[in-house]
Formats: C-alpha cells, sequence, structure tokens
C-alpha cells in the first residue's frame, strides 16, 4: 500500500479512534496514555503514533495550525482507516465567564477560513458530530471537570483575532462576542465540515490559553501540559464509551 | 416584558415556557386539542395559533409559526420575549436521501442556511445548530417510542417552488450539491430558528416528517404520513417534558 502524500503513514497503520492536536511537539505527550505508543511517522508539521486503550487502537497525529493542514492530516487520516476523531487543543474565550485553564467542548463553529468553503458553500453548518460530544462531555462530568458546551468560531490569521492582534481586534470580534460564541481558535469548522462529508464522526474539545476581553493569557508552555494530559484521559474514556455501543 | 407582543398578542406568562412549532396553523389546532390535556386556545392572529395545556402532566405550548424563515422568526422572537425557553419544530420536510423514505423520520442537528432571515441577524459563516441537549431529548424519546429516524443536517431555503417536487424546471439539479453532501433533507424554517435560538440563549430543536423524496420523486400516502406525523408530535412533546425536568442530561 501506497503511504499517504504528507502524513506519510499507510492504511493499517492507525486506528479507528485518533485524537488530532495541532502541536506536533504534544503528541508525545498524547501518545503518553496508550499502551505501547509506536512512533509511525513524522513528516512536516505531521507526526503519528499508534498504541493501545483498553483494547482499542488509538492513534494520534497532529494537524499543524490552521484549516489547510488540519484538513489534509483529516482526508489523509480517513483513506488510512480513522472513523472518530477528536482535536485536543488551545483556545481563546470570547465571553468573560469563561476563564484560562476551563474546558470547552464545541458543538459548532462559525466558518471564518477558507478550507471548508472550497469544499461546500458557506451556508452549510460546521456542526460536531452527536456521539462524539455526548461522550465528551459525559467524560468530562465524571472527571467532575468544568466545561462549556456550545459554538466556537473557527479562523486563518491569527495576528487579527487573538490577544496579540492589533487593537482593533475586538472590533472584528464584536459580532461573535455579541452571538455568544465560546472561544477562538483555527481548525474545527474544516474538521467538522470534512467529517460530515466524509461521514466519519468528528469533535473537539479546546482548553482556554487566553481570554480576549481580559487579554490574560498563558505563554508558558509547560503550564498546559496537565489540562492536555486531562483533556487525553477524557478523549480516550469517550473512545472507550464509542468503542462499547 | 409586560408589554403584548406585536404579532402574537400575548404578554409576560400567557404562554407555557416548552413549546412546539409546527408550521401549519391546523397543525397547531390539531397538537392544542388532540394531544395537550386541559388545553386552552391562547390566541389566533394571522398564522399564529397558540394553545396551552399539559402533557404527561408537564406544562407545554404549541405555536405555528407559518411557512418561512420570516414569519418563524417572528414567532420564536416574540416568545422568547414573553419567557419561553424550549421549543421544538415538529414538521414535513422533502427527503433528499435516496435512504430516507416517505414517512420516515428526521431530528435535525444543524442546517443549511439558505434562508434570508437568518442572514440579517448575524454573518452567513456562522452555523445554524440545533440546540444538543434537545437533539439528545428527542434520540431518547424516538428510541423510546421505537421509531427509527435519521439523524443529521437538514438544508432551509425560502423558495419552495425552486426546490420541490412541485418546483419549475430542473429542480433536482439545484439541490443535487446538498444530496451530495449527506443533507439529509429540505424544508423551510429550521435554520433561522436555529440560529435565533443560539443568539438568545433558549433551546431549540427539529423534528420532520418526510411528505416525499426529491431524488426518487415517491410520496407517501395522507394516512402513512398522518400515522408518522403522529409520531414525530409525541416523541416531540415527550422530549419537551423530559427538557424541562433535566432527564435529557442522562445521556
Amino acid at each position: 500500500m501506497k503511504k499517504m502524500h504528507h502524513l506519510q503513514i499507510e492504511p493499517g497503520q492507525i486506528g479507528e479512534f485518533v485524537i488530532i492536536p495541532g502541536d506536533p511537539g504534544r503528541c508525545h505527550l498524547i501518545a503518553d496514555h496508550f499502551e505501547n505508543p509506536q512512533l509511525i511517522a513524522q513528516s512536516r508539521e505531521y507526526v503519528t503514533y499508534t498504541g493501545k486503550y483498553e483494547g482499542l487502537t488509538v492513534s494520534v497525529t497532529s494537524t499543524g495550525m490552521g484549516c489547510p493542514s488540519a484538513a489534509i492530516a483529516l482526508e489523509e487520516l480517513i483513506m488510512s482507516g480513522a472513523k472518530y476523531l477528536v482535536r485536543l487543543g488551545t483556545t481563546g474565550a470570547l465571553q468573560k465567564n469563561i476563564h484560562l485553564g476551563e474546558i470547552i467542548i464545541s458543538t459548532s463553529a462559525v466558518r471564518l477560513e477558507g478550507t471548508s468553503v472550497e469544499y461546500i458553500p458557506i451556508e452549510f453548518p460546521a456542526v460536531a458530530d452527536l456521539d462524539i460530544i455526548d461522550a465528551l462531555v459525559k467524560a468530562t462530568q465524571e472527571k467532575k471537570l468544568k466545561s462549556h458546551i456550545g459554538i466556537i468560531m473557527s479562523h486563518d490569521a491569527f495576528y487579527k483575532g487573538s490577544v496579540f492582534a492589533d487593537p482593533d481586534f475586538l472590533k472584528r470580534e464584536q459580532v461573535w462576542i455579541d452571538s455568544n460564541v465560546l472561544s477562538v481558535e483555527n481548525e474545527s469548522s474544516a474538521l467538522f465540515t470534512i467529517g460530515y462529508l466524509r461521514k466519519v464522526k468528528v469533535g473537539t474539545i479546546l482548553t482556554v490559553v487566553a481570554n480576549h476581553l481580559t487579554r490574560e493569557v498563558i505563554t508558558d508552555g509547560e503550564k498546559i501540559d496537565p489540562i492536555f494530559h486531562q483533556m487525553t484521559d477524557i478523549c480516550l474514556e469517550a473512545f472507550k464509551n464509542i468503542g462499547k455501543e | 416584558m409586560e408589554q403584548i407582543q406585536y404579532h402574537i398578542r400575548c404578554k409576560k406568562g400567557e404562554v407555557n415556557k416548552a413549546v412546539l412549532l409546527p408550521g401549519d396553523i391546523e397543525r397547531a389546532d390539531y397538537i392544542g386539542t388532540k394531544f395537550f390535556r386541559n388545553s386552552e386556545k391562547i390566541i389566533e392572529n394571522r398564522e399564529f395559533h397558540i394553545y396551552n395545556g399539559s402533557y404527561e402532566n408537564k406544562p407545554v405550548a404549541v405555536c405555528s409559526t407559518g411557512i418561512g424563515c420570516m414569519s418563524a422568526a417572528v414567532a420564536i422572537e416574540e416568545l422568547t420575549n414573553i419567557g419561553c425557553k424550549y421549543f421544538i419544530r415538529v414538521g414535513t420536510c422533502g427527503s433528499l436521501s435516496p435512504e430516507i423514505y416517505p414517512g420516515d423520520i428526521i431530528i435535525a442537528t444543524g442546517a443549511v442556511r439558505g434562508d434570508g432571515a437568518s442572514k440579517e441577524y448575524v454573518p452567513i459563516e456562522y452555523p445554524a445548530v440545533a440546540d444538543y441537549r434537545t437533539v439528545t431529548a428527542l434520540k431518547n424519546r424516538a428510541k423510546k417510542e421505537s421509531t427509527n429516524h435519521g439523524l443529521g443536517i437538514i438544508r432551509t431555503h425560502d423558495a419552495f417552488y425552486m426546490e420541490s417536487p412541485f418546483a419549475f424546471g430542473d429542480y433536482k439539479k439545484r439541490v443535487a450539491i446538498w444530496t451530495e453532501a449527506g443533507v439529509l433533507a429540505i424544508e423551510n424554517e429550521a435554520s433561522a430558528l436555529f440560529v435565533i435560538g443560539s443568539l438568545r440563549k433558549v433551546q431549540v430543536g427539529a423534528i420532520l416528517v418526510a411528505a416525499g423524496n426529491l431524488i426518487t420523486g415517491k410520496k407517501g400516502t395522507k394516512n402513512e404520513l398522518q400515522k408518522s406525523v403522529d409520531k414525530a408530535i409525541t416523541i416531540a412533546a415527550g422530549a419537551l417534558v423530559d427538557l424541562q425536568e433535566g432527564k435529557e442530561k442522562k445521556i
């Protein structure tokens, strides 16, 4: 079997259950939760490990930042046999009541990016899969962790919509703040859209590393690691419950 | 708001907070009189017929929206103004999937925003997503009723005579893009209801009966469809009961 053009993986080398973080540097942290994790491939921003969890074959593949590279990762993972995928990443909050370190589970995403529009007209809703949402919510509740559940926004230009952007960024984001969008990130809307078109189940769980209204931000990556470990546990428990059904 | 709402002619406290939203006036009358106990007609103005009643001993209501997002948006805005919190659209649709037959039931997770009303509220890239707790409540009640159902994205649009079995010209070509995308069915109100639900922080879902199939041209008999509509109403009213009791959390 030919290797996938970008991911450099082959069908059979990954499980049906895949965690997809943005950062290739975090893949090994996630793979540490697997039994017997094996590094499968490392190519560009794509790092893939496969291992076992409670009898399931599970994998982790980084997507890189943004929908163009995330869409490639998702397409090639699907071609390699992935059926259940959870994006695990970071986000900037757009609401005052959402604090640093808290968890967001996305039901759907604003399509403020260019990739998904090449797939299907903009009026198509980017919605997460209900089974994945249910499983993530349940696993988060079982860990007694607080989560915010709702609509997020995905966009392409970090320096137009983040705490590091020009001083006017909140003016541009006001429409989303007023529309009860919980937070901003860069991959979910294309992942949800393509997931629906390809008939695989995709969801997103995020931790808040900035708040656009208070301008607070976590810059020290290591401070985020403990939350990443908790979210990895949540994803794996969610996969286990889906696997049982 | 103590004020009487402009179109639905009701004020705060006059309509129970969990509301079924059929499009058809007659279906509102049918639900109010045949499905609710202690039914009371509240108002009849334009295309808005409103009844209060109880279902499984919980207070519920029904309000017809008329056809299309324009009047549906008016209904949900004014009902929200007077304190309503849970909304389930119950109606009919045209199937866009060869696998969904006339009489089949569909629960929507989201809607393509092919309507005009929701665009006045928020830019088009914002998702028309059903409230996930309401979707879960509908799913659970459908399971209880042993009813098979489709679950997924539907398309909402404005021009019936462009995309329906009664449409002019090659309507199949116009809807092909949505069929290929796995969109289950087509109807006229859900996207604006979902968007306004998210904006105003009220919970909105939709359960629909496929009246016909746009791809195969098959239509259901009146009798078959009525049975399915009755089932959809039963599931939706049950979901409103569970949502008020917080039962849908037991996923």
